[in-house]
């Protein structure tokens, strides 16, 4: 198996300890950068869809990401000025009035798997902070609003709302969590909805692709 | 008519109830046991753990601070140093609200019940924050193990002062296993990290008095009913609709029954339905059955984060009572 395969099957498998090695491996054996990348970005989509089919657990979602993480560190010095892989940049947060991390943490690392530059608000985010999270980064093209309270549903209704209204564009807004289904998405004006962390990065990469 | 107690065990024997077990009906909680300490609403509080707890004003609940300046253990290599398991001792006048409550049950009506939480599993979390703990059992497993079963330890110390000044007869545990639609670790890694340690600990709370242990995780959780029965559980509280319960209630009645189907999410909200909830009650009845069910909201006590909704739900299902019994 040439060494890129190898760190393709290794971030599958969340072995963080070995991809570092694998990846320079890969780049002393003539890899470009760009293209183990990619492979990583691939692998990350392979976990995402077995994640999102039951096959694998939260445990193993987050040694795949740690794995790609680690390999990433060792790519970036090769990496300067190669956007090949960037979708842009997304905003993520857990709306006001919230404070569950989990779901949020996970989109997030799976969506930066997907090639997009990750800016993360955290939890409690207000409506203000969104927009302004928007105005101050760079290529921002996608917004992604976490709640896991059916309490706090209003508060992602706002969200969307002010982000919609806030004449700022060029993004699109993804909305999940526990109580949030694909009907309320599309009654309070998201561009997408996503049930898992996997299934957010497919439809993150879907709604940026399309735009 | 039989007494709440009676209706509960024929319920769970598969016997003959006159009506249904109406949600928490059978279980008096002892709530005024002393137990963790929990910030009150707008504070923020290092517990006795060393975890940092926050309730905003605009909150239904606490929730523990994980980011790096708070979190209690940042290095599980470390935990043996780090985390410093609490007396379970309290004195004779913190008792005597809880005693004095746990006198006055009928217990041939009701369970005096012990409310435990959080589980070994959910510490984990509270302690080192999820994704410490998820890559913990990939990356340090004999570190969690340990950690795991000075929980388990941890538990047990508080059973047996508990046990002693209450003589409960039920225990209500809480420790959630995972999300909406999937359990957070599989299978074979619950198994192999939390099977043993939750074999241990309940066995001890039945050896010494509790006769029903009820279970609560509000989540996915059908591939871990297995171990749920291995491990003493009598009921699963929580179950919710997504788990296939009718499917589970042919497999596993007999064994263990399964206390929800209504659940909180779309049910327990600020606008809430009194017909929207009757519906949910007459579905979860007609497709439950009468046997090894309890309808139940499936947050985890015997109220609803918004006011009416656990009485509205506590009267549909009486009178689904009326209609099937």
């Amino acid at each position: 198996m040439a060494k890129i395969e190898e760190v393709k099957a290794n971030v599958e498998k969340g072995k963080a300890k070995l991809v570092p090695g694998l990846v320079q491996e890969a780049l002393d054996e003539g890899s470009a950068a760009g293209d183990i990348l990619q492979i990583m970005v691939d692998a990350m989509g392979v976990v995402g869809e077995r994640f999102s089919s039951g096959e694998i657990f939260v445990p193993e979602m987050l040694m795949a990401a740690k794995a790609m993480s680690k390999g990433v560190e060792v790519l970036k010095p090769h990496m300067a000025g190669d956007s090949s892989t960037n979708l842009g940049t997304c905003i993520i947060g857990t709306v006001k009035g919230d404070l569950h991390d989990i779901g949020k943490n996970l989109v997030a690392m799976m969506v930066e798997s997907a090639g997009f530059t990750l800016v993360d608000l955290g939890v409690d985010v207000s409506t203000e902070k969104f927009i302004d999270a928007v105005k101050t980064n760079e290529n921002v093209t996608l917004v992604a609003c976490s709640g896991l309270l059916t309490t706090t549903m209003p508060a992602m209704k706002d969200t969307v709302a002010a982000l919609k209204s806030s004449g700022l564009n060029g993004f699109k807004v993804i909305v999940g969590g526990a109580p949030v289904t694909e009907q309320f998405a599309s009654e309070i004006g998201a561009d997408g909805y996503a049930q898992d962390a996997g299934s957010a990065a497919v439809k993150a990469k879907q709604l940026v692709n399309a735009a | 008519m039989l007494t709440k107690k009676q209706n509960l065990l024929e319920t769970i024997k598969g016997g003959n109830p006159d009506r249904f077990v109406n949600q928490y009906e059978f279980l008096e909680i002892i709530t005024e046991a002393p137990k963790r300490i929990r910030p009150t609403k707008g504070e923020t509080i290092l517990n006795e753990w060393g975890i940092t707890l926050s309730w905003p004003e605009d909150q239904i609940g606490p929730f523990p601070v994980h980011d790096d300046e708070h979190r209690a253990l940042k290095d599980i290599t470390k935990w043996k140093e780090i985390v410093k398991v609490p007396s379970v001792e309290f004195s004779d006048e913190v008792w005597a609200p809880a005693i004095e409550h746990a006198k006055a049950v009928d217990r041939d009506d009701q369970y005096v019940a012990v409310f435990f939480s959080s589980g070994t599993f959910e510490m984990t979390h509270y302690l080192m924050g999820m994704e410490d703990a998820m890559m913990g059992l990939y990356e340090e497993p004999e570190c969690m193990h340990e950690l795991i079963e000075c929980l388990t330890d941890y538990e047990i110390h508080y059973a047996e002062q508990i046990i002693e000044r209450l003589k409960p007869n039920a225990l209500f545990h809480h420790d959630d296993w995972g999300g909406q639609i999937s359990t957070f670790l599989s299978p074979d890694m619950f198994k192999e990290f939390y099977l043993e340690p939750y074999k241990r600990a309940y066995k001890f709370w039945r050896d010494n008095g509790i006769e029903l242990i009820v279970h609560h995780s509000d989540s996915y959780a059908a591939t871990l009913v297995p171990y749920m029965i291995e491990m003493g559980v009598d009921i699963w509280q929580g179950v919710m609709t997504t788990n296939n319960t009718p499917e589970l209630i042919k497999t596993y009645g007999g064994q263990i029954s399964f206390m929800g189907e209504l659940d909180s999410g779309p049910l327990d909200v600020k606008d809430w339905d009194a017909k929207l909830i009757e519906e949910h009650v007459e579905k979860a009845c007609t497709s439950c059955g009468k046997h090894y069910f309890i309808p139940c909201l499936t947050q985890g006590l015997n109220f609803s984060s918004f006011p009416g909704v656990y009485d509205a739900a506590s009267k549909a299902i009486d009178k689904m009572s009326k209609k099937m019994f």
